[in-house]
């Protein structure tokens, strides 16, 4: 066998392996707190770290930590001011739950606040055994507010000569502790995330 | 065998060769000559005054090329829009956008193969005011389902494709003032007049954004701004600006249908096309200029975009672009038809030339469902006004609104499209 047969058929064999390498689909289990990015943008792992962050803050500084009461406190949202659609509903489950296991403070269910409403009236309809309807006017009031907002800053190589493109990806999230009866933050504290990605300019 | 046996093998060999080399670059040139029927059926329908049959024919799960994918998700998406169907227009514009990221890597294989093809093989990019159209379409979807956020998310996207074409999209007035709406809408004031005073200065005349630059001016404090912009203002305007109106209407109008891209070509004998796309002559897309009539009263202020200016202007900016890749396209072709005309017989190389002369088509796929002008006109409401009646190109249409509407949320947004 020449050697040009012999290139040719080392470069199918090679071709062959790297077509079914490359074609075959593969899986694995990714733990919740293993860290994975495939790019710069905001994605779960952030979400972790953040919310992590805060929870750890806020629970172990005043006016949370130390007291033996357990204040109430309405979670209000956080404000997406990214240029992304980040569902920022996940950030204030996770924060909801991470306060409710540190025990530090009570939780009021201001999503629920309409559906409340539309039980206890049903309750009240006439429909009810009134020995099982609720109590009315037994609504906890809350002491403290947690409010949010989320910010983005993005930064782009400029125009230049080169085969892949940089962009820096940077998030913040603040948090705030709101006094609802004399209106004075008692808490706030932010958590940074940067991130650099690099991407070519050319593909297949 | 003989030397002349061997002669004729040699010339029945080159023959072969040549016709089976022309056989595989005809065959090649036919792949991007797939028709884009259902997309030209559905514009057509939906032009017809038919939009549900339009999105019917867009079907999401048919099956469309690959290139083509992005033109078929405008139009999708704009369709389902003047249907009413907000949240599904969201979807598939929102797939859009994402597609229009992806596609910042070049694809270094189509690229090649449309040197000697055509650039119909390659995926369709969009036009830069088509990507920034995009982003509008989704702000104004976003405003008429209020979630406000999403909607300030599409106005910070939409401006950065501002920042990165801002020549060619200096005259989209329309898009800076539903930007500025957009943080207007969620208490950012000072962000809402920076967008203003960037429209004012690319506006011939600002009146139009003259109140609220006052009205923000003032408030944030920069009263020397606020009162260059007061001199726009008719006088009896000037003490209402602080007035809070009971509510507002904000309409999203548009009108006409935008331009198309042709193409253009010049021929240079005997066999050499050079073919390009260039849009078509505003006067034949049909847009009537009446003025917007509202019950003979209006106090509301306008802002415009003439799409087929800003399409045109985004359009010139890749001229040179396109130009340079025709040229080197023409030049690979007259490359190969020569050496295919050396390795075989002239026949061949004649209708090679032929294919390639034929086959020599630019690439005229744009956003056709864009109307000609987009418009956004906001009116201070009274607690009585609940149907009003406007007249837009001879067109009546009348606009209803609830109490509830108006008690829940004090600003309204409606989108009217009439097709002359």
């Amino acid at each position: 066998m020449n050697i040009v047969l012999k290139s040719f058929y080392i470069f199918l064999l090679i071709s062959c392996l790297f077509i079914y390498t490359g074609c075959t689909v593969t899986t694995r289990s990714v733990s919740p707190d293993e860290e994975l990015h495939y790019d710069e943008v905001y994605d779960f792992s952030d979400k972790q770290i953040i919310v992590k962050k805060l929870i750890d803050s806020l629970v172990t500084k005043q006016p949370l930590a130390g007291g033996n009461d357990r204040p109430v406190v309405i979670v209000y949202g956080v404000a997406n001011r990214t240029s992304e659609h980040i569902s920022t509903s996940g950030i204030t489950d996770d924060i909801r739950q991470g306060l409710l296991e540190s025990g530090k403070a009570r939780l009021l269910n201001e999503t629920q606040r309409e559906n409340i409403a539309k039980e206890t009236e049903h309750q009240f309809s006439g429909n009810v055994l009134a020995k099982t309807r609720i109590a009315r006017g037994h609504q906890v009031g809350a002491k403290y507010m947690l409010t949010g907002t989320l910010r983005s800053i993005e930064k782009r190589e400029p125009r230049q000569f080169r085969f892949k493109k940089k962009s820096l990806q940077y998030y913040s999230l603040n948090l705030e502790l709101t006094d609802i009866e004399s209106g004075l933050i008692e808490w706030s504290d932010k958590v940074e995330v940067i991130r650099e990605a690099s991407k070519p300019f050319i593909g297949w | 065998m003989k030397q002349n046996d061997y002669g004729k093998a040699g010339l029945c060999c080159r023959l072969l060769n040549g016709r089976l080399s022309a056989a595989l670059l005809i065959g090649i040139l036919l792949i991007p000559t797939g028709c884009a029927s259902p997309l030209q059926n559905a514009r057509n329908e939906f032009y017809s005054g038919s939009p549900d049959k339009a999105a019917e024919i867009l079907d999401p799960n048919r099956k469309i090329a690959k290139r083509d994918r992005l033109v078929f998700l405008m139009e999708r998406g704009l369709i389902l829009h003047h249907q009413g169907l907000y949240k599904e227009s969201t979807s598939t514009l929102l797939k859009a956008s994402r597609l229009i990221e992806r596609q910042k890597i070049i694809n270094a294989t189509r690229q090649v193969g449309s040197l000697v093809t055509s650039e119909l093989l390659t995926e369709y990019k969009g036009e830069y005011s088509e990507r920034l159209w995009v982003h509008t379409y989704l702000m104004i979807n976003f405003l008429l389902m209020r979630n406000y956020e999403d909607a300030l998310v599409e106005a910070k996207q939409a401006l950065q494709v501002f920042e990165r074409y801002p020549e060619a999209l200096s005259d989209d007035f329309f898009t800076r003032g539903l930007i500025a709406l957009c943080f207007e809408t969620l208490g950012l004031n000072n962000d809402a007049f920076i967008e203003y005073k960037k429209l004012a200065e690319l506006m011939l005349d600002p009146t139009p954004v003259a109140r609220k630059l006052y009205q923000f001016g003032t408030e944030l404090g920069f009263q020397e701004e606020a009162d260059l912009y007061k001199k726009y203002m008719p006088a009896e305007e000037i003490g209402r600006v602080n007035k809070t109106p009971y509510a507002e209407l904000v309409l999203f109008i548009s009108q006409g249908k935008s331009p198309e891209k042709i193409p253009g070509n010049i021929v240079l004998p005997p066999s050499i096309r050079f073919s390009f796309p260039q849009y078509e002559d505003s006067e034949s897309s049909f847009f009537n200029r009446e003025i917007i009539d509202l019950s003979g009263e209006y106090f509301g202020d306008s802002i415009s975009t003439d799409i087929g200016k800003v399409v045109r202007a985004s359009f010139k900016k890749r001229v040179a672009g396109i130009i340079a890749k025709e040229t080197a396209r023409v030049a690979a072709k007259e490359v190969i038809a020569q050496k295919v005309g050396d390795e075989s017989h002239l026949a061949v190389e004649i209708i090679l030339r032929a294919f390639f002369f034929i086959l020599e088509e630019p690439d005229t796929r744009s956003w056709q469902t864009l109307p000609a002008r987009l418009t956004m006109i906001r009116l201070p409401l009274e607690q009585a006004d609940q149907n009003m009646t406007i007249s837009i190109g001879g067109e009546k249409r009348i606009i209803s609104l609830s109490d509830e509407e108006i008690r829940s949320s004090r600003r309204i947004y409606r989108s009217i499209r009439v097709y002359n």
